[in-house]
Protein backbone atom coordinates (compact mmCIF):
# COMPACT_ATOMS: atom_id res chain seq x y z
CA UNK A 1 0.00 0.00 0.00
CA UNK A 2 1.28 3.49 -0.83
CA UNK A 3 2.57 5.57 2.07
CA UNK A 4 0.13 8.11 3.47
CA UNK A 5 -0.16 11.49 1.80
CA UNK A 6 0.90 14.73 3.43
CA UNK A 7 -1.61 17.25 4.74
CA UNK A 8 -0.63 19.60 1.92
CA UNK A 9 -1.47 16.94 -0.69
CA UNK A 10 -4.83 16.26 0.95
CA UNK A 11 -5.60 19.99 0.85
CA UNK A 12 -4.66 20.11 -2.82
CA UNK A 13 -7.00 17.19 -3.48
CA UNK A 14 -9.91 18.81 -1.68
CA UNK A 15 -9.27 22.15 -3.39
CA UNK A 16 -9.01 20.33 -6.76
CA UNK A 17 -5.44 21.33 -7.40
CA UNK A 18 -4.13 17.82 -8.19
CA UNK A 19 -3.79 16.30 -11.64
CA UNK A 20 -6.19 13.50 -12.52
CA UNK A 21 -3.49 10.91 -11.96
CA UNK A 22 -2.49 12.32 -8.57
CA UNK A 23 -6.15 12.49 -7.50
CA UNK A 24 -6.71 8.85 -8.52
CA UNK A 25 -3.66 7.76 -6.54
CA UNK A 26 -4.87 9.61 -3.47
CA UNK A 27 -8.40 8.21 -3.83
CA UNK A 28 -7.12 4.65 -4.15
CA UNK A 29 -5.02 5.25 -1.06
CA UNK A 30 -7.87 6.42 1.14
CA UNK A 31 -9.90 3.39 0.06
CA UNK A 32 -7.11 1.36 1.67
CA UNK A 33 -6.19 3.58 4.65
CA UNK A 34 -8.91 4.26 7.24
CA UNK A 35 -6.72 6.83 9.06
CA UNK A 36 -6.18 8.90 5.94
CA UNK A 37 -9.87 8.63 5.08
CA UNK A 38 -10.83 9.90 8.52
CA UNK A 39 -8.39 12.83 8.24
CA UNK A 40 -9.67 13.60 4.78
CA UNK A 41 -13.31 13.61 5.91
CA UNK A 42 -12.58 15.89 8.84
CA UNK A 43 -10.69 18.29 6.64
CA UNK A 44 -13.41 18.31 4.05
CA UNK A 45 -15.98 19.14 6.69
CA UNK A 46 -13.88 22.10 7.85
CA UNK A 47 -13.41 23.40 4.34
CA UNK A 48 -17.14 23.06 3.60
CA UNK A 49 -18.04 25.09 6.70
CA UNK A 50 -15.43 27.78 5.94
CA UNK A 51 -16.60 28.10 2.34
CA UNK A 52 -20.29 28.30 3.22
CA UNK A 53 -19.96 30.50 6.30
CA UNK A 54 -16.77 32.44 5.64
CA UNK A 55 -18.18 35.97 5.92
CA UNK A 56 -19.91 35.11 9.19
CA UNK A 57 -16.86 33.38 10.68
CA UNK A 58 -14.29 35.95 9.67
CA UNK A 59 -16.52 38.99 10.28
CA UNK A 60 -15.78 40.67 7.04
CA UNK A 61 -18.12 42.15 4.47
CA UNK A 62 -17.98 40.22 1.23
CA UNK A 63 -16.49 43.10 -0.79
CA UNK A 64 -13.79 44.28 1.60
CA UNK A 65 -10.14 43.99 0.63
CA UNK A 66 -7.56 42.19 2.72
CA UNK A 67 -5.14 44.57 4.35
CA UNK A 68 -1.53 43.57 4.24
CA UNK A 69 0.36 43.44 7.47
CA UNK A 70 2.68 46.39 8.08
CA UNK A 71 6.42 46.15 7.48
CA UNK A 72 7.01 45.90 11.20
CA UNK A 73 4.56 42.96 11.45
CA UNK A 74 6.16 41.27 8.44
CA UNK A 75 9.60 41.82 10.00
CA UNK A 76 8.47 40.34 13.31
CA UNK A 77 6.70 37.42 11.60
CA UNK A 78 9.87 36.69 9.61
CA UNK A 79 11.73 35.90 12.80
CA UNK A 80 10.71 32.45 13.96
CA UNK A 81 11.66 31.49 17.54
CA UNK A 82 14.70 29.68 16.20
CA UNK A 83 15.83 32.76 14.33
CA UNK A 84 15.30 34.94 17.39
CA UNK A 85 17.54 32.62 19.41
CA UNK A 86 20.22 32.80 16.72
CA UNK A 87 20.07 36.62 16.55
CA UNK A 88 20.20 36.90 20.37
CA UNK A 89 23.25 34.67 20.56
CA UNK A 90 24.95 36.67 17.80
CA UNK A 91 24.30 39.95 19.68
CA UNK A 92 25.64 38.50 22.92
CA UNK A 93 28.77 37.28 21.13
CA UNK A 94 29.27 40.73 19.60
CA UNK A 95 28.96 42.42 23.01
CA UNK A 96 31.48 40.03 24.53
CA UNK A 97 33.94 40.67 21.70
CA UNK A 98 33.57 44.47 21.71
CA UNK A 99 33.68 45.02 25.46
CA UNK A 100 35.59 41.98 26.63
CA UNK A 101 38.20 40.90 24.13
CA UNK A 102 39.05 44.04 22.14
CA UNK A 103 40.07 46.30 25.09
CA UNK A 104 42.75 43.78 26.07
CA UNK A 105 44.31 44.10 22.69
CA UNK A 106 44.63 47.91 22.78
CA UNK A 107 48.19 49.13 22.33
CA UNK A 108 49.94 50.66 25.33
CA UNK A 109 49.48 54.41 25.59
CA UNK A 110 52.32 56.34 23.97
CA UNK A 111 55.23 57.39 26.18
CA UNK A 112 56.41 60.87 25.55
CA UNK A 113 60.01 61.80 26.27
CA UNK A 114 61.36 65.33 26.51
CA UNK A 115 64.64 66.32 24.97
CA UNK A 116 66.86 68.99 26.47
CA UNK A 117 65.15 71.98 24.84
CA UNK A 118 61.49 71.11 25.47
CA UNK A 119 59.43 72.48 28.35
CA UNK A 120 57.30 69.95 30.20
CA UNK A 121 53.74 71.07 30.78
CA UNK A 122 52.19 69.56 33.85
CA UNK A 123 54.29 68.73 36.88
CA UNK A 124 57.00 71.36 37.46
CA UNK A 125 60.14 71.41 39.47
CA UNK A 126 59.88 73.97 42.26
CA UNK A 127 63.04 75.77 43.32
CA UNK A 128 63.32 76.55 47.01
CA UNK A 129 66.58 78.47 47.53
CA UNK A 130 67.96 80.89 46.44
CA UNK A 131 64.79 82.52 45.03
CA UNK A 132 65.50 86.18 45.88
CA UNK A 133 68.55 88.42 45.72
CA UNK A 134 71.24 87.44 48.19
CA UNK A 135 73.98 89.33 49.98
CA UNK A 136 76.58 86.72 49.36
CA UNK A 137 77.04 83.72 47.07
CA UNK A 138 74.46 81.08 48.15
CA UNK A 139 76.10 78.17 49.92
CA UNK A 140 73.40 75.68 48.93
CA UNK A 141 70.96 75.28 46.06
CA UNK A 142 67.76 73.52 47.12
CA UNK A 143 64.57 72.41 45.31
CA UNK A 144 61.48 70.29 45.93
CA UNK A 145 61.79 66.57 45.39
CA UNK A 146 59.91 64.92 42.49
CA UNK A 147 58.61 61.43 43.23
CA UNK A 148 59.56 59.98 39.87
CA UNK A 149 62.97 61.60 39.68
CA UNK A 150 66.04 59.51 40.26
CA UNK A 151 68.60 62.24 39.56
CA UNK A 152 68.77 65.99 39.26
CA UNK A 153 71.08 68.21 37.24
CA UNK A 154 71.71 71.69 38.60
CA UNK A 155 73.02 74.40 36.28
CA UNK A 156 74.25 77.87 37.23
CA UNK A 157 74.39 80.60 34.61
CA UNK A 158 75.82 84.09 34.30
CA UNK A 159 75.48 85.01 30.69
CA UNK A 160 76.64 81.51 29.91
CA UNK A 161 76.80 78.29 31.87
CA UNK A 162 79.38 78.56 34.59
CA UNK A 163 78.71 75.39 36.63
CA UNK A 164 76.67 72.20 36.44
CA UNK A 165 76.45 69.15 38.68
CA UNK A 166 74.31 66.01 38.99
CA UNK A 167 72.97 64.75 42.27
CA UNK A 168 70.46 62.27 43.63
CA UNK A 169 69.51 64.64 46.47
CA UNK A 170 67.23 67.66 46.34
CA UNK A 171 70.07 70.06 47.29
CA UNK A 172 73.66 70.64 46.38
CA UNK A 173 76.39 72.76 47.95
CA UNK A 174 78.10 75.37 45.84
CA UNK A 175 81.78 74.44 45.59
CA UNK A 176 84.32 76.98 46.92
CA UNK A 177 86.06 77.32 43.60
CA UNK A 178 82.79 78.38 42.01
CA UNK A 179 81.81 80.61 44.96
CA UNK A 180 84.90 82.78 44.54
CA UNK A 181 83.99 83.35 40.89
CA UNK A 182 80.65 84.91 41.73
CA UNK A 183 80.85 88.73 41.68
CA UNK A 184 78.63 91.02 43.77
CA UNK A 185 76.29 93.14 41.69
CA UNK A 186 76.27 90.51 38.97
CA UNK A 187 73.03 88.80 37.90
CA UNK A 188 72.97 85.03 37.85
CA UNK A 189 70.36 82.35 37.18
CA UNK A 190 70.01 78.69 38.03
CA UNK A 191 67.85 75.79 36.83
CA UNK A 192 67.24 72.16 37.80
CA UNK A 193 66.37 69.28 35.51
CA UNK A 194 64.94 65.99 36.80
CA UNK A 195 65.71 62.64 35.21
CA UNK A 196 64.08 59.25 35.60
CA UNK A 197 65.81 56.02 36.53
CA UNK A 198 66.17 55.28 32.82
CA UNK A 199 67.88 58.65 32.29
CA UNK A 200 64.94 60.33 30.61
CA UNK A 201 64.26 64.00 31.28
CA UNK A 202 60.94 64.22 33.13
CA UNK A 203 60.83 67.82 34.49
CA UNK A 204 62.59 71.17 34.16
CA UNK A 205 62.27 74.05 36.55
CA UNK A 206 61.95 77.59 35.39
CA UNK A 207 65.21 79.52 35.29
CA UNK A 208 65.36 81.54 38.51
CA UNK A 209 67.36 84.79 38.53
CA UNK A 210 69.14 86.22 41.54
CA UNK A 211 71.71 88.92 42.17
CA UNK A 212 74.45 89.08 44.71
CA UNK A 213 74.23 92.34 46.58
CA UNK A 214 77.19 94.69 46.75
CA UNK A 215 79.77 93.86 49.41
CA UNK A 216 79.18 95.41 52.83
CA UNK A 217 81.42 98.22 53.45
CA UNK B 1 -8.07 -29.95 -1.07
CA UNK B 2 -10.96 -31.69 -2.91
CA UNK B 3 -14.32 -29.94 -2.86
CA UNK B 4 -16.26 -31.07 0.11
CA UNK B 5 -18.23 -29.85 3.02
CA UNK B 6 -15.06 -28.81 4.91
CA UNK B 7 -13.76 -26.83 1.98
CA UNK B 8 -17.09 -25.21 1.31
CA UNK B 9 -17.50 -24.39 5.00
CA UNK B 10 -14.07 -22.79 5.15
CA UNK B 11 -14.66 -20.78 2.01
CA UNK B 12 -18.10 -19.80 3.20
CA UNK B 13 -16.73 -18.58 6.53
CA UNK B 14 -13.94 -16.65 4.79
CA UNK B 15 -16.48 -15.20 2.42
CA UNK B 16 -18.72 -14.10 5.31
CA UNK B 17 -15.78 -12.31 6.93
CA UNK B 18 -14.91 -10.61 3.69
CA UNK B 19 -18.51 -9.55 3.16
CA UNK B 20 -18.49 -7.91 6.55
CA UNK B 21 -15.34 -6.02 5.56
CA UNK B 22 -16.95 -4.96 2.30
CA UNK B 23 -20.03 -3.66 4.05
CA UNK B 24 -17.69 -1.59 6.22
CA UNK B 25 -16.57 0.19 3.05
CA UNK B 26 -19.96 1.84 2.64
CA UNK B 27 -18.74 5.07 4.26
CA UNK B 28 -15.73 5.56 2.03
CA UNK B 29 -17.70 4.56 -1.09
CA UNK B 30 -20.44 7.04 -0.13
CA UNK B 31 -17.83 9.76 0.29
CA UNK B 32 -16.36 9.10 -3.15
CA UNK B 33 -19.71 8.95 -4.86
CA UNK B 34 -21.03 12.13 -3.21
CA UNK B 35 -17.82 13.94 -4.11
CA UNK B 36 -18.08 12.86 -7.73
CA UNK B 37 -21.82 13.33 -8.25
CA UNK B 38 -22.57 16.01 -5.67
CA UNK B 39 -24.43 15.60 -2.39
CA UNK B 40 -27.62 17.00 -3.87
CA UNK B 41 -27.80 14.33 -6.58
CA UNK B 42 -30.82 12.29 -5.49
CA UNK B 43 -29.43 9.04 -6.92
CA UNK B 44 -26.18 8.96 -5.03
CA UNK B 45 -27.39 6.51 -2.41
CA UNK B 46 -28.68 4.18 -5.12
CA UNK B 47 -25.29 4.33 -6.81
CA UNK B 48 -23.57 3.41 -3.54
CA UNK B 49 -25.92 0.47 -3.03
CA UNK B 50 -25.23 -0.72 -6.57
CA UNK B 51 -21.51 -0.57 -6.00
CA UNK B 52 -21.63 -2.53 -2.74
CA UNK B 53 -23.90 -5.13 -4.33
CA UNK B 54 -21.61 -5.49 -7.34
CA UNK B 55 -18.56 -5.95 -5.10
CA UNK B 56 -20.31 -8.64 -3.05
CA UNK B 57 -21.35 -10.49 -6.20
CA UNK B 58 -17.85 -10.47 -7.58
CA UNK B 59 -16.42 -11.71 -4.29
CA UNK B 60 -19.01 -14.54 -4.10
CA UNK B 61 -18.32 -15.55 -7.69
CA UNK B 62 -14.59 -15.64 -6.91
CA UNK B 63 -13.83 -12.84 -9.35
CA UNK B 64 -11.80 -11.21 -6.56
CA UNK B 65 -8.74 -13.43 -6.26
CA UNK B 66 -6.68 -11.30 -3.83
CA UNK B 67 -4.30 -10.01 -6.51
CA UNK B 68 -4.85 -6.50 -5.17
CA UNK B 69 -6.04 -5.30 -1.80
CA UNK B 70 -9.78 -5.33 -1.21
CA UNK B 71 -9.67 -1.51 -0.90
CA UNK B 72 -8.17 -1.14 -4.36
CA UNK B 73 -10.69 -3.62 -5.77
CA UNK B 74 -13.60 -1.64 -4.37
CA UNK B 75 -12.05 1.65 -5.54
CA UNK B 76 -11.82 0.41 -9.13
CA UNK B 77 -15.45 -0.75 -9.16
CA UNK B 78 -16.54 2.55 -7.60
CA UNK B 79 -14.65 4.63 -10.18
CA UNK B 80 -16.12 2.65 -13.06
CA UNK B 81 -19.64 2.93 -11.73
CA UNK B 82 -19.27 6.70 -11.30
CA UNK B 83 -18.08 7.08 -14.89
CA UNK B 84 -20.98 4.92 -16.13
CA UNK B 85 -23.48 6.94 -14.16
CA UNK B 86 -22.21 10.26 -15.48
CA UNK B 87 -22.25 8.99 -19.07
CA UNK B 88 -25.78 7.61 -18.73
CA UNK B 89 -27.10 10.69 -17.02
CA UNK B 90 -25.67 12.90 -19.72
CA UNK B 91 -27.36 10.81 -22.42
CA UNK B 92 -30.73 10.41 -20.74
CA UNK B 93 -31.17 13.77 -19.16
CA UNK B 94 -29.73 15.98 -21.86
CA UNK B 95 -33.06 17.62 -22.48
CA UNK B 96 -34.76 16.91 -19.20
CA UNK B 97 -34.60 19.15 -16.20
CA UNK B 98 -32.92 17.85 -13.09
CA UNK B 99 -35.38 16.80 -10.38
CA UNK B 100 -35.11 18.96 -7.27
CA UNK B 101 -33.48 17.49 -4.20
CA UNK B 102 -35.62 17.03 -1.13
CA UNK B 103 -33.28 16.91 1.83
CA UNK B 104 -33.97 14.71 4.83
CA UNK B 105 -34.95 17.13 7.60
CA UNK B 106 -33.18 15.13 10.35
CA UNK B 107 -30.01 14.87 8.35
CA UNK B 108 -30.08 18.59 7.62
CA UNK B 109 -30.56 19.46 11.30
CA UNK B 110 -27.63 17.30 12.38
CA UNK B 111 -25.47 18.77 9.67
CA UNK B 112 -26.50 22.31 10.59
CA UNK B 113 -25.71 21.80 14.26
CA UNK B 114 -22.37 20.32 13.40
CA UNK B 115 -21.61 23.19 11.01
CA UNK B 116 -22.59 25.70 13.71
CA UNK B 117 -20.18 24.05 16.12
CA UNK B 118 -17.32 24.04 13.61
CA UNK B 119 -17.94 27.70 12.74
CA UNK B 120 -17.94 28.66 16.42
CA UNK B 121 -14.69 26.79 17.08
CA UNK B 122 -12.98 28.42 14.09
CA UNK B 123 -14.03 31.87 15.33
CA UNK B 124 -12.49 31.08 18.71
CA UNK B 125 -9.07 30.28 17.25
CA UNK B 126 -6.20 32.73 17.70
CA UNK B 127 -5.96 35.28 14.86
CA UNK B 128 -2.79 33.77 13.41
CA UNK B 129 -4.57 30.44 12.86
CA UNK B 130 -7.84 32.02 11.75
CA UNK B 131 -6.01 34.13 9.19
CA UNK B 132 -4.36 31.19 7.45
CA UNK B 133 -7.69 29.30 7.35
CA UNK B 134 -9.38 32.34 5.87
CA UNK B 135 -6.78 33.03 3.19
CA UNK B 136 -6.12 29.41 2.25
CA UNK B 137 -9.58 27.84 2.35
CA UNK B 138 -11.99 30.76 2.08
CA UNK B 139 -10.10 32.90 -0.40
CA UNK B 140 -8.36 29.84 -1.93
CA UNK B 141 -4.98 31.53 -2.22
CA UNK B 142 -1.91 29.38 -2.81
CA UNK B 143 0.38 28.59 0.08
CA UNK B 144 2.99 30.96 -1.32
CA UNK B 145 0.49 33.78 -1.70
CA UNK B 146 -0.74 33.30 1.85
CA UNK B 147 2.88 33.39 3.04
CA UNK B 148 3.50 36.63 1.16
CA UNK B 149 0.37 38.29 2.52
CA UNK B 150 1.15 37.37 6.09
CA UNK B 151 4.90 37.96 5.82
CA UNK B 152 5.81 34.45 6.94
CA UNK B 153 7.60 31.50 5.27
CA UNK B 154 5.47 29.05 3.25
CA UNK B 155 6.45 26.25 5.61
CA UNK B 156 4.94 28.28 8.45
CA UNK B 157 1.65 28.42 6.55
CA UNK B 158 1.47 24.61 6.37
CA UNK B 159 2.47 24.38 10.02
CA UNK B 160 -0.30 26.73 11.13
CA UNK B 161 -2.93 25.01 8.95
CA UNK B 162 -2.01 21.66 10.38
CA UNK B 163 -1.98 22.93 13.97
CA UNK B 164 -5.31 24.73 13.57
CA UNK B 165 -6.93 21.53 12.34
CA UNK B 166 -5.36 19.55 15.13
CA UNK B 167 -6.88 21.99 17.65
CA UNK B 168 -10.30 21.83 15.99
CA UNK B 169 -10.22 18.05 15.80
CA UNK B 170 -9.38 17.82 19.49
CA UNK B 171 -12.26 20.13 20.43
CA UNK B 172 -14.73 18.37 18.14
CA UNK B 173 -13.87 14.95 19.51
CA UNK B 174 -14.15 16.14 23.07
Amino acid sequence: MQTCFSNDKIDDYLLQRLTEEEARALEEHYFNCPDCFRGLSEREELIAVIKSRGPEIFDEPRASAWTEPSRAEKFLNFFTPRRWVFVSLAIIALIVIVFGVMPRQRPAPPHFVLDGEEVLRGETLTLISPVIDVTEPPPVFEWKTLSDAAEYKVSLYAETLIWSVTTKNNSVALPEEIKVQLTPGQKYSWQVKAFSLQGQLIAISSRLHFQIGPAAQ
Amino acid sequence: MPPGSDYNAIMSEASDDLEKVILGYRTVVSYRVRKALGSFTPDWEDVVNEIITQVLEKVRSREFRGESSIGTFIYIITSRRIVDYIRNKTKVLRHAPDPGHVPDPDESLDQKERADLVARLVRQLKPKYRDVLKLYYFKELSREEVARRLGIPASKVSERLHYAQKLLRKKLRS
